[in-house]
């Protein structure tokens, strides 16, 4: 283990309360040397982005003090990190989506993209993109780039600013595997040229890939440091959650029936007109769980939206139950006994200003068993309908009264997953059921679809996350640019195989 | 009734002179919106800087002054709506309907104060003659109508051509980009809402001092929404949006001219009403008809904050 | 404060507060500007308060200009409710008017001739809010452009045919009135009618069909929501143009009791004199009232008393149109909730 480089960043006991009361931070001491890659581990919630936008600028600690190749830094601005030599490449690209990529890169700094010094930078742009081995078409649209394109888009971005510091949060996040070996690359050619990088991720393979030392941050404060060298997954979750995880969840084994849904040959545009899906078929039978893995961004929305009735495909089939569905709206969908469980629960799963009484009853609100004598509601069966809900399905909320907004992630989606479990719906489709969730929910909502699945009813599940799709599916396909790539049985889709499928490697 | 080239002549003239107050506030609209901020009370800003336009005008007797306290009038509407909008991070639509109200009342309100005249239309004139005009066969031609061709080439310019519009156009597609790489999207758009209203006022001072010499309650006449209309259907261009201006002046202007036609007068009663209504349905049919391509700037309307 | 059902009324005393505070910026900041203008302001108050509250007879006069921006707030508070911003009343209004007086040339027995007349002027504001429904569902445009572009053209139409179809034979200044029959009928004469009552009650309706029956819960998940309800099987359109139809039918309805409910002579002058701005100042109103359509009821008495305290305030030389004045800065001070929660901290 070679000697580490001289200290280019540190922390000092830093403490962040949000204005909300929350304590996101607790103290916590962090350090970067010359030419080392700093992973930051933890789950959802443990402060990893918190303590990323204090060093990037965009949050200012309650207490503590960021020091910058020694000196005590104030970052008030993100401006003042870049000066520093401090550049932060964010989860959620921050592109201008109408912009090129060149004027992406050249925004904010004194260049004009259709002035003098254009061409002088574009000539530095495409010496510092071949010297890592960041390719990216400068003249296009931002909006026009996959997702692994604008990543290079925002790290060359921060490279023509001559960043000494980077700071990666969730990298890999949206990246298929090859995508992921060229940014790692990448990472490695710059590590030689003296730059240093934060690296924040959840996922435990590549913080002892790519990382030097690992930092493991719980509930805002440091629960271990250790050389990457020293470290493996197991000690690693350990370190994240506090205690041994167990990553097995019994099940039972699958009694397959009838195809409750058959999807054929189908296809489905994205917003941009391009065909999103391209030809799909699979079937998802009674008594079992059909999991779709894949990179998000690979057709998963728009095959959901589809499913759901609130994108019309462009060809192809879908039956439920033997009919037709294809053509039929959201609504005219729901009238068939299913359960959908939307991707982002926030924003197409709940009415955040409602109560989580006017939530349990979205879509249902024309039903008899909500409604007293003529056409007016009966708020009181309303509210004992929602008040059964939380006391079957564990929602912790003070009341049917209380409002969606005031509840944690994980309570609002068993408020979602109740409204549409509770009906006991024959094909229930849910995507990205965990996604954002913590354990405990995660693990409780994972054990729903299970019991869904043992009492006979199809599930559909669509997930980024390769653990889930591996524990809760009897038959697995991966998604990969609109297309199943390989459709089977889980015995034989083995978690490498997978992993290699969700990145276009066929075998 | 005759149709030819003096009626076309006469009708461009007077169309022109309406073009130039809609191509000017649409145009200053774009340039805010591009920054993420709208205005919904153009109306509002040209009525009340049309008021003291002539405030000025009256007091110091000099249309150019009036013309720049138009201007001026604009810009403290433009102050006061950042105020709300940016800074205190404020609805812009309700700021807008504030400056609508506001207006409203206190045109009528303060030339009753300041003249001590009432009435729908006070008889106060303060006619200095068209301020400076290019001759044509059929009547003179305000030094304005080519001006606003050129703010809007400028404007386009700026916003398209030069680094500083680059930053515009970002801070009002994706502000977090815009911060994140230094920019001050506050300031930005507070820059942006002052110059924009500057054009509105100054295209309320051109109604008032330069186009009818006085001024009355309903002198904007809805021409701050049609600008608002214009800005949609030019797809937030500069260049676009002085071309709808043109149509919507023609629609104004032509309009105009037939409600002068003795023939049109005779054969419908009061059809001076009913061709008044011309330049709104316009409006909405061409907005209706081109809007399938127009995408707003992203986040416009959204107040910026960081976390 | 414990709600048993759904009313909308959740976070009532901040709202308050902060209608309240606003009311406070606005008179401040009109004091000011009466004074700049060499005005006394304290005098304006005085005769504001006067004219609206002073008497009895005042107060009459306060509900019989409050009846009419009631409905119009009411235009504007369920477009908001459904996520629309229906700033149409105006020329809605100026269309129910129409149509009241219309109605009002047929002579029908008391009370059938009010209920026609009532019929009329609602299903005439349906029909103008149709265009600008149609507009934004089917092609998108942007229902501020189209209910504006609506309010010039009703401006010129209805001024049209007031001219030629319904104006007083022997008067050329107005059109002809309403009937006697088919008028609100007065309870304390000259100004109280039924029609301040009439406007509560349609409040009530509305505040029923929002919060107590399906197809209003719709249009509110539609309005907070669009995405997360058209998920769960409600189809956006349903709602949307409820909403345009109820603004539509309550801003008609708010010109029929303009004309037949509020003052002599039951008529409407030409120029639309007596209707202009209570469509904008009812977009005042649903701000003040929190878009809650019983709060809205207090509201447009708060904005009744300014206009009918401004009737008398010309005694002070200051005009009528003080009253968009002070609203206007109201508004600006409600656009800005940080403004209050600032005073607030300093308070503390």
């Amino acid at each position: 283990m070679q000697s580490r480089g001289e200290e280019v960043l540190k922390t000092a006991a830093i403490t962040k309360i949000y204005p909300d009361g929350t304590q996101a931070l607790r103290g916590v001491d962090f350090d970067l040397a010359r030419g080392e890659v700093h992973g930051l581990l933890g789950e959802n919630g443990a402060g990893k982005t918190t303590l990323s936008k204090i060093l990037s600028g965009i949050l200012r600690p309650t207490s503590g003090d960021v020091f910058v190749n020694g000196k005590k830094a104030e970052v008030r601005h993100p401006k003042e990190a870049l000066k520093l030599g401090v550049g932060m490449v964010h989860q959620h690209f921050t592109l201008v989506r109408n912009f090129t990529a060149f004027e992406n890169i050249l925004l904010g700094t004194d260049v004009n993209p259709k002035g003098a010094g254009a061409s002088k930078a574009r000539q530095e742009i495409l010496a510092l993109s071949k010297d890592v081995g960041l390719g990216v078409e400068l003249d296009a649209k931002v909006e026009d780039l996959a997702l692994g394109a604008q990543q290079r888009v925002e790290l060359l971005k921060m490279l023509y600013r001559k960043v000494q510091i980077l700071i990666l949060d969730e990298p890999t996040s949206s990246l298929t595997a090859p995508e992921t070996v060229d940014l790692f690359k990448a990472v490695r050619r710059l590590k030689e040229e003296g730059k240093s990088a934060i690296f924040i991720t959840h996922k435990l393979n590549e913080v002892l890939e790519i990382c030097d030392r690992i930092t493991v941050l719980r509930h805002g404060e440091v629960s271990g440091r250790i050389e990457a060298a020293n470290a493996d997954t197991k000690t690693l979750a350990r370190m994240m959650v506090g205690r041994d995880v167990v990553f097995d969840l019994v099940k039972e084994p699958s009694h397959a029936g009838d195809p409750i849904l058959e999807v054929s040959d189908l296809v489905v545009r994205g917003n941009r007109g391009e065909d999103a899906v391209k030809g799909v078929s699979f079937a998802v039978r009674r008594g079992e769980i059909f999991g779709i893995a894949g990179v998000e961004g690979n057709g998963q929305t728009e095959l959901e939206e589809a499913l759901s009735g609130v994108r019309r495909p462009s060809r192809g089939k879908i039956k439920l139950g033997g009919l037709e569905i294809s053509s039929l709206s959201n609504n005219e969908i729901r009238k068939h006994s299913v359960g959908l469980i939307p991707e982002d629960r926030r924003q197409m799963g709940l009415i955040l200003d409602m109560s989580v009484a006017e939530n349990s009853i979205l879509g249902r609100e024309w039903e008899r068993r909500f409604r007293g004598q003529g056409i007016a509601l009966a708020w009181a069966k309303v509210k004992d309908h929602a008040s059964r809900l939380i006391r079957s399905f564990e929602i912790l909320v003070k009341g049917p009264d209380s409002p969606a907004k005031s509840m944690s992630g994980g309570n609002q989606q068993k408020v979602v997953v109740s409204r549409e479990l509770t009906d006991d719906p024959d094909f229930v489709l849910a995507a990205q059921p965990t996604r954002g969730l913590d354990v405990a929910a995660s693990d409780y909502i994972r054990r729903l679809l299970l019991k869904t699945r043992d009492s006979g009813k199809g599930v559909l599940v669509i997930s980024a996350d390769l653990d889930e799709v591996l524990q809760l599916s009897d038959v697995i396909g991966v998604m990969y640019e609109g297309k199943l790539l390989e459709v089977g049985p889980t015995e034989k889709m083995t978690r490498h195989k997978v992993g290699m499928l969700m990145g276009g490697v066929k075998e | 009734m005759s149709f030819d080239v003096t009626s076309v002549g006469a009708i461009s003239v007077i169309s022109l002179d309406f073009m130039v107050p809609i191509a000017m506030t649409a145009v200053g609209e774009i340039f805010a919106e591009k920054a993420g901020v709208v205005n919904i009370g153009l109306e509002g800003v040209m009525l009340t800087s049309a008021w003291f336009a002539v405030l000025i005008a009256w007091t110091v007797n000099d249309p150019y002054l009036g013309l720049i306290g138009g201007m001026a009038m604009g810009v403290a509407f433009g102050a006061l709506h950042s105020v709300i909008s940016v800074w205190l991070k404020g609805d812009q639509i309700i700021s807008g309907v504030g400056i609508n109200l506001f207006a409203l009342g206190f045109v009528p309100f303060a030339t009753f104060a300041v003249w001590h005249v009432s009435g729908v239309y006070p008889p106060v004139s303060f006619s200095f003659g068209r301020i400076a005009e290019i001759s044509t066969p059929w009547a003179p031609l305000s030094y304005f109508v080519p001006m606003s061709v050129v703010i809007a080439i400028l404007f386009w310019y700026v916003l398209y051509r030069t680094k500083w519009g680059f930053q515009i156009r970002a801070t009002g597609e994706n502000p977090e980009a815009a911060d994140a790489v230094g920019i001050d999207v506050e300031k930005t758009r507070i820059i942006a809402v002052l110059i924009g209203s500057a054009l509105a006022g100054l295209a309320g001072a051109y109604l008032s001092i330069d186009v009818v010499g006085q001024i009355t309650k309903d002198i904007s006449a809805g021409r701050g929404f049609i600008a608002l209309a214009t800005v949609v259907f030019s797809g937030w261009n500069p260049l676009v949006g002085l071309l709808g201006a043109l149509v919507f002046g023609y629609s104004e202007g032509t309009a105009t001219w037939l409600a002068g036609v003795p023939e049109v007068r005779s054969a419908i009663p009061h059809a001076d009403y009913l061709l008044g209504a011309i330049p709104y349905i316009a409006t909405l049919v061409v907005v209706a008809v081109a809007i399938g391509r127009s995408r707003p700037p992203k986040a416009v309307g959204i107040p910026y904050k960081r976390e | 404060m414990k709600a048993s059902i759904p009313t909308g009324t959740s976070g009532l005393l901040s709202s308050v507060a902060e209608s309240a505070f606003a009311a406070g910026v606005g008179f401040l900041a009109s004091g000011i500007l009466l004074a700049v203008l060499g005005k006394d302001p304290i005098k304006a108050f005085y005769y504001l308060f006067e004219g609206s509250f002073g008497s009895a007879n005042n107060f009459t006069i306060t509900l019989a200009y409050a009846a009419p921006l009631i409905l119009t707030a009411l235009t504007f508070a369920v477009g908001v409710r459904a996520g629309l911003f229906n700033i149409g009343a105006e020329g809605t209004l100026y269309v129910g008017a129409t149509a009241a007086v219309a109605a009002g040339l047929i002579h029908l027995p008391f009370g059938i001739g009010l209920l026609f007349v009532l019929i009329a002027a609602g299903a005439a504001g349906a029909a103008w809010s149709i265009p600008a429904y149609l507009l934004k569902s089917y092609r998108g445009v942007n229902e501020v452009i189209s209910t504006i572009m609506m309010n010039n053209i009703a401006l010129f139409a209805m001024q049209f045919v007031v001219l030629n179809y319904l104006l007083d034979p022997a008067r050329s200044d107005k059109s002809a009135s309403i009937p006697v029959d088919s008028r609100f009928p007065t309870l304390l004469p000259p100004n109280l009618t039924v029609a301040i009552f009439f406007s509560a009650l349609v409040c009530f309706g509305v505040y029923y069909y929002l919060w107590q029956t399906p197809g209003g819960y719709e249009l509110r998940a539609v309005g907070l929501n669009p995405e997360a309800a058209k998920f769960s099987g409600i189809s956006p359109r349903r709602p949307m143009l409820y909403a345009f139809l109820l603004g539509g039918i309550t801003a008609g309805l708010a010109g029929a009791v303009e004309v037949a409910g509020t003052f002599t002579p039951f008529a409407i002058y030409t120029g639309l004199s007596n209707l202009v701005n209570f469509g904008f100042n009812g977009i005042g109103v649903a701000l003040i009232g929190r878009n809650h359509p019983m709060a809205i009821v207090l509201a447009g008495i708060f904005l009744g008393a300014l206009q009918a305290g401004a009737s008398s305030v010309q005694i002070a030389g200051i005009s009528f149109e003080i009253v968009e004045v002070i609203e206007g800065m109201i508004v600006f001070a409600i656009a800005a909730p940080q403004l209050y929660r600032m005073f607030r901290r300093r308070l503390k």
